[in-house]
C-alpha cells in the first residue's frame, strides 16, 4: 500500500512541477512581448529618424523656425514649443481641478454624491479624443472666436481642451492614493483640534504626495501624444504662438497631417519629429520619477 | 477657584442608528487625576471615551443624548469644536506619527491653531518633547522621518504631540496595548508625571496597569458604568457583583 | 536546461514578430471569394464625383467593390506610386518630381476653385493680385478691401492638398528658393484645415475667414467672391473667363487591374460624363 502511495505522490508532485514550468514560460512569454513591442517600436522610429536629424543637422533640425518641406526647411521648433505650450496649459488647467476634485470625491462627498460622480468620471475617461476634439470645434473655437475675435482656432483651444480630456487620469488616480491614505492620519490630526480641511492640506495631501504626482505625470504623457484632438482646434500654422490666441501647430499634428502624402526626406523628418517626442517623453519620465521618489520620502 | 470635578457627564446615552452603545451615563471626572475605564471588549469605554471630544461625530448615524459639561460648558451644545480637541487631547491605541519629521509631527497642533513664529514653535517642539520624555533620544535628529522611531518612541511622539496644543485633558485609549513592558513602563512613568498638570482618562484592558497608575477607577459593562470608584477601594472591595466577577477573572 | 528553454522561447519570439512584420506587407487585390475590390484614394476635391461614379458603376456591376477614400491630393500620388491604392485622385497636376514615377495620368473633369467667405462678409470680390496679397499676408484687414475693420481670418489646406498647390500656382503665390526650389508663400500664420470639408467648415463659422474651395462643396453656407470680375461657374470656366480651375487626375500604375481599367472606361464614357457634368466640367 505504502509503495502505491509514494508512486501517486510522486506522480502529483511532478505534474505540479510542470505546471508551474508551463505557467512560468507563459509568464515569461508574455513580458517578453511586451517588451519587444517596445523596442521594435524605439529601433524602428529611431532607425528612420536618426539619419534625419544627421542630414538636416540637429540643431537646424530642432532649433530651426521654418518648417517648409517644399524648399528643404525642416526646422521643428514652432512644433516643439507648441506641444510644450500646450501641455504646460492643459496641466494649469487640469491638474488642480482633478486634485481638488479628487479631493471632494474623497474626502467630502457623501456616498450618494460619489456613487453619481464617480461613474461620469470614468464616462469622461472612455471618450474617444476625436469627440474631444469635436467638442471644441462645435463649442470652445465658436466661443473664443466671439469673446477673441481671432478664428477661436488657438493655443487656448487646445488647452481648454487637453486640460479636460486629462482629469479623469488625474482625478481617478489621486482619488486612490487619498483614499489609500490611513483613516488614522486623518483621525489623529483631527483629535489635534485640526479642521478638516488643514487636516486635507495638512496631512493627507502630503501623505498621499507620490500617488498624485503619478498621477499628474500621466496626465501629462496624455497631453503630449494627443493629436486627434489638438488638430481639430489647434489651427496647425507652423508658426511659434506668441500669445494662446494665435494658432499653433503640435509635434504629433505635424506628423499626423503630412504622414499621409510625405516621402524622401520629408518623410524621414516626419520620424525625427517622433524621435524628438520619444526623447522628450523619456526625459520627462526619468526626471518626474527621479522628482517623485526624493519626494515620497 | 477650579472645581474638583473637570467633566460632568449626566444621562449620557449614545446610539449608533438603532443600536444603544451607551446607556445613562453619570460620572464626574476629576482634576488631575488619572481616571481609568476598564470592562470587557466591545462594552462601551472607548465609545463613551470619544465623546469627550467629540470623535464620535466622523462616525455616521450616531445620536448623542444627556449632558456632557466641561468646565461648566456643555460641549455638545455650547462649544467650538475645534476649541474643545485643543482642550481635550487624544492618543490613540496604535502609535500612529505623521508621515513627516519629529519636528513637524509635534508642531503640527500649534501649526493649525495659528503660530507661525518659528522660534516659538521650536520652544514649543523642544518643551513637549521633553515633557514626553522623548527629547535626549531625539534631540540630534528632529528633522529625520518620524517613521524611524520604535514603537515606544512613536507613542511618546504622540504623546508630545498632543501635549503640544497645551490641553487640559488627555484621553489615552489602551496606548500601550502594543508596545512591549519595557516601553510600557516609560509611558506609565509618564502618566504619573503628566498629571501632575494635567487630567487624563485612559482606557485599559490591563486591570494591573489600571491599579498600578490610575486614582479612580470606573468599570463599564454592556454600555452601563457598573462601578466607579477610588481606583483601590474598586479593586480590594468591590461593591457590585459583576464588578467583583470582572475583576477575579470569572469573565472577561 | 534552463537556459536553453529561455534561448529557444527569445528565437521563436523574434520570428514570429519578424513573419508578423513582412506579413502585414502584402496587400491581397480579391480579398474575398466572388468580390472584385478597388481601392481609389486622393483628394477630397475629386472624392465626392469619383463616389458617385463608383455608386453608379457598382449599381449596375455585381460582385463589385470600389472604396473611395479623400486624403489629399499628394497622399493619392503616393499611393498610386507605392502601390498601397489601385488608383489615385490628384486635382492638380502632378510635379516634376512625380512625373519620374511612372505613373499614367488620366483626366475625367475639370473643376473650378472658388475663394469664398462668411455668408455674412460684405466683399463680394476681388482681384487676382488682392487674393495673392491676402493670403500672402500682405493685406491683413477686412477694411483695406471694403469690409469692416476685422482681422482676416486666412483659412488654407495642409501642404498635401491638390487644391492649395492648383490654387497657389493659379494666383501666384510661389516662389524660388536659392536651390531653384518652388514654395508656397502662403502667410505662415493661416489657418490649416484637414480637406475641403473642413475648410467650407471654417469659413461657414467664422465671420472674418476667408479661404478657397473646389466647386463641388460650394452650397448656401458659403459666399462665394468674384475674381476679376468673373463670377465663379461652371460657365466661366467653359467660356475662358473664369481661370482659377484644374483638371482633376486618375492616376495609375503598371500594375493596373482590369476592373480599374473598366471603371476608368465608364468615367469616361458618354454615362459617366454626364455625371460629372451635374457639377464639374466634362473632358469633351
Amino acid at each position: 500500500m505504502n509503495i502505491e502511495n509514494e508512486t501517486l505522490k510522486k506522480k502529483l508532485i511532478s505534474k505540479n512541477r510542470m505546471a508551474e514550468n508551463i505557467f512560468s514560460k507563459i509568464f515569461f512569454l508574455s513580458a517578453l512581448i511586451s517588451i519587444m513591442s517596445l523596442i521594435v517600436i524605439i529601433v524602428f522610429v529611431f532607425a528612420k529618424g536618426v539619419p534625419a536629424i544627421l542630414e538636416i543637422g540637429l540643431m537646424d533640425f530642432v532649433f530651426g523656425k521654418l518648417w517648409r518641406p517644399s524648399s528643404n526647411d525642416f526646422g521643428i521648433l514652432p512644433m516643439i514649443l507648441g506641444s510644450i505650450y500646450a501641455t504646460i496649459g492643459a496641466l494649469l488647467i487640469g491638474v488642480p481641478i482633478g486634485i481638488l476634485t479628487a479631493v471632494y470625491i474623497s474626502e467630502i462627498a457623501t456616498k450618494k454624491i460619489r456613487r453619481i460622480i464617480i461613474p461620469m468620471v470614468e464616462l469622461l475617461a472612455g471618450i474617444p479624443s476625436v469627440i474631444y476634439g469635436f467638442f471644441g470645434l462645435i463649442v470652445i473655437i465658436p466661443l473664443i472666436d466671439k469673446g477673441f475675435d481671432n478664428g477661436g482656432n488657438s493655443l487656448l483651444a487646445a488647452m481648454i481642451i487637453l486640460g479636460i480630456m486629462i482629469l479623469p487620469t488625474i482625478i481617478n488616480i489621486s482619488d486612490a492614493s487619498l483614499r489609500a491614505v490611513p483613516k488614522e492620519y486623518r483621525e489623529n490630526s483631527l483629535a489635534l483640534g485640526a479642521s478638516k480641511i488643514q487636516t486635507i492640506f495638512g496631512v493627507v495631501l502630503p501623505a498621499a504626495k507620490s500617488g498624485v504626482l503619478t498621477a499628474v505625470v500621466l496626465g501629462l504623457g496624455r497631453a503630449i501624444g494627443e493629436t486627434m484632438a489638438v488638430i481639430l482646434v489647434a489651427g496647425n500654422s507652423p508658426q511659434i504662438p506668441n500669445s494662446i490666441f494665435d494658432r499653433f501647430r503640435s509635434m504629433t499634428a505635424n506628423i499626423a497631417i503630412e504622414m499621409g502624402y510625405a516621402f524622401g526626406l520629408h518623410q524621414e523628418a516626419l520620424f525625427a519629429t517622433g524621435v524628438v517626442l520619444f526623447v522628450f517623453i523619456i526625459i520627462l519620465n526619468l526626471g518626474l520619477n527621479l522628482f517623485i521618489r526624493k519626494v515620497g520620502d | 477657584m477650579e472645581s474638583r470635578n473637570v467633566i460632568e457627564i449626566d444621562n449620557l446615552n449614545l446610539f449608533y442608528g438603532d443600536f444603544q452603545a451607551l446607556e445613562d451615563i453619570n460620572i464626574e471626572i476629576e482634576r488631575n487625576k488619572v481616571t481609568a475605564l476598564i470592562g470587557p471588549s466591545g462594552c462601551g469605554k472607548s465609545t463613551f471615551l470619544r465623546t469627550l471630544n467629540r470623535m464620535n461625530d466622523l462616525i455616521e448615524n450616531t445620536i448623542v443624548k444627556g449632558d456632557v459639561i466641561l468646565d461648566g460648558v456643555d460641549i455638545y451644545k455650547e462649544i467650538n469644536l475645534l476649541d474643545l480637541r485643543k482642550r481635550v487631547g487624544m492618543v490613540f491605541q496604535k502609535p500612529n506619527p505623521f508621515p513627516m519629521s519629529i519636528y513637524e509631527n509635534v508642531a503640527y497642533g500649534p501649526k493649525a491653531h495659528g503660530v507661525k513664529n518659528k522660534a516659538i514653535l521650536d520652544k514649543i517642539v523642544e518643551e513637549n518633547l521633553k515633557k514626553a520624555a522623548l527629547w535626549d533620544e531625539v534631540k540630534n535628529r528632529l528633522d529625520k522621518s518620524a517613521m524611524g522611531l520604535s514603537g515606544g518612541q512613536q507613542q511618546r511622539l504622540c504623546i508630545a504631540r498632543a501635549l503640544a496644543v497645551e490641553p487640559e485633558i488627555i484621553l489615552m485609549d489602551e496606548p500601550t496595548a502594543s508596545l512591549d513592558p519595557i516601553a510600557t513602563l516609560k509611558i506609565e512613568e509618564l502618566i504619573n508625571e503628566l498629571k501632575k498638570k494635567y487630567s487624563i482618562i485612559i482606557v485599559t484592558h490591563s486591570m494591573q496597569q489600571a491599579g498600578r497608575i490610575s486614582d479612580k477607577t470606573a468599570f463599564f459593562l454592556m454600555g452601563e458604568i457598573i462601578e466607579y470608584s477610588d481606583t483601590t477601594k474598586l479593586f480590594s472591595n468591590p461593591q457590585k457583583k459583576k464588578t467583583e466577577d470582572y475583576i477575579t477573572g470569572r469573565f472577561g | 536546461m534552463k537556459m536553453i528553454n529561455k534561448k529557444v522561447a527569445s528565437v521563436f519570439l523574434v520570428g514570429i514578430l519578424t513573419v508578423g512584420l513582412f506579413a502585414g506587407c502584402d496587400k491581397a487585390a480579391d480579398n474575398q471569394t466572388g468580390e472584385e475590390y478597388l481601392s481609389i484614394v486622393g483628394s477630397t476635391s475629386v472624392t465626392p464625383v469619383v463616389t458617385k461614379l463608383a455608386d453608379a458603376y457598382m449599381a449596375k456591376n455585381d460582385g463589385v467593390k470600389i472604396d473611395v477614400q479623400g486624403i489629399g491630393s499628394s497622399a493619392g500620388v503616393k499611393a498610386a506610386y507605392d502601390k498601397s491604392a489601385d488608383v489615385g485622385m490628384s486635382s492638380r497636376n502632378l510635379k516634376e518630381e512625380e512625373k519620374q514615377w511612372g505613373l499614367t495620368e488620366t483626366i475625367i473633369a475639370y473643376d473650378g476653385i472658388a475663394v469664398s467667405v462668411h455668408p455674412s462678409n460684405a466683399t463680394a470680390k476681388l482681384t487676382t493680385d488682392q487674393v495673392k496679397d491676402v493670403f500672402e499676408g500682405t493685406i491683413t484687414n477686412w477694411s483695406e478691401i471694403g469690409g469692416k475693420d476685422e482681422e482676416i481670418i486666412v483659412v488654407s489646406r495642409e501642404d498635401g492638398s491638390g487644391t492649395r498647390g492648383a490654387f497657389e500656382g493659379l494666383v501666384g503665390l510661389v516662389a524660388k528658393d536659392a536651390d531653384g526650389n518652388k514654395y508656397s508663400t502662403l502667410v505662415e500664420d493661416a489657418l490649416i484645415a484637414d480637406g475641403n470639408g473642413a475648410v467650407k467648415a471654417n469659413i461657414a463659422s467664422k465671420e472674418n475667414a476667408i479661404g478657397y474651395l473646389s466647386f463641388s462643396y460650394l452650397d448656401e453656407s458659403v459666399k462665394t467672391l468674384s475674381i476679376n470680375d468673373v463670377k465663379p461657374l461652371v460657365g466661366n470656366i467653359e467660356n475662358g473667363t473664369y481661370e482659377i480651375s484644374r483638371p482633376f487626375l486618375l492616376l495609375t500604375n503598371d500594375a493596373i487591374t482590369n476592373l480599374a481599367n473598366d471603371f476608368i472606361e465608364y468615367i469616361l464614357s458618354d454615362e459617366g460624363q454626364s455625371i460629372v457634368a451635374e457639377k464639374l466640367i466634362t473632358v469633351k
